[in-house]
């Protein structure tokens, strides 16, 4: 069935808004999918985080996410009701089982790849755990300069 | 001054430039203070399927201070995962985990 995708949705509220209204959202939301027939998987709350940039006059906003499946249309009436909504300051709906779907179908190649080089040299087809240890333990070039975030990289 | 300039950069390193791999970058990784280049992918090296846009630690490595999403030439990623970064970085900037511009 073509219908059955996965989107994430993540929507914003000013950090002052109280549980009571997150969880009226939350129920909003959970109607709305039921009506097109779709469920939703989980519901992440990340709580207060700072904004990269202001949006209105907010610094500052609740994040939460929600991972669901269910037909296309779905995401068009979710996203008209959010609009509605003050409390939600911004929302972002995607799809992404066709990405996961790429991702693992990489994973999986990469896996047989190595599992057939490993075979052919002798070895069993899976890592032993003290090799995997090995490897870590040569892996570690992280030059940190990378891995930084932003603002803190002076020598630019 | 600048004919100072000059004669350094003929004379070590002539023949240096892209074609010398990571190994090369790291013997003269100290000169002047310059960022040092990382010619290979993170992601491929790091077998990173799907860049998350969610991942901000990970996105946040590719864009530089003024906010611009860091071209290729500089960060060494390849084309593909470039495209994917791409879209990550789009995704998380519009809902504001990363800024669009920074003065």
């Amino acid at each position: 069935m073509s219908t059955n995708r996965q989107y994430e949705l993540i929507y914003i509220t000013p950090p002052e808004s109280t549980e009571e209204a997150l969880a009226e959202l939350h129920t909003q939301v959970a109607t709305v999918v039921e009506k097109f027939g779709g469920t939703i998987e989980k519901t992440e709350n990340w709580g207060r985080r700072r904004l990269a940039y202001e949006i209105g006059k907010h610094r500052e906003g609740v994040y939460v996410l929600e991972v669901i499946n269910g037909p296309g249309a779905l995401t068009a009436e979710l996203d008209r009701r959010l609009r509605v909504f003050d409390i939600v300051i911004r929302h972002m709906c995607v799809r992404v089982d066709d990405e996961l779907a790429v991702a693992e179908r990489s994973l999986a190649r990469r896996k047989g790849a190595q599992a057939k080089r490993r075979v052919r040299r002798g070895l069993p087809p899976e890592p032993t755990e003290t090799e995997r240890k090995r490897r870590e333990d040569d892996d570690d070039d992280s030059d940190g300069g990378m891995e930084r975030g932003f603002g803190e990289r002076g020598d630019r | 001054m600048s004919e100072d300039r000059d004669s350094r950069g003929g004379g070590g390193r002539s023949g240096g430039g892209k074609g010398a791999g990571a190994g090369a970058a790291g013997k003269d990784g100290a000169r002047r203070g310059f960022f040092r280049r990382r010619r290979v992918c993170k992601f491929c090296v790091e077998k990173i399927d799907y860049i998350n846009y969610k991942d901000v630690k990970l996105i946040a490595s590719f864009i530089p201070e003024r906010g611009k999403i860091q071209p290729r030439r500089i960060s060494g990623v390849c084309a593909l995962h470039q495209r994917a970064l791409q879209t990550a970085i789009k995704r998380a900037r519009q809902i504001a985990l990363v800024p669009y511009v920074t003065e």
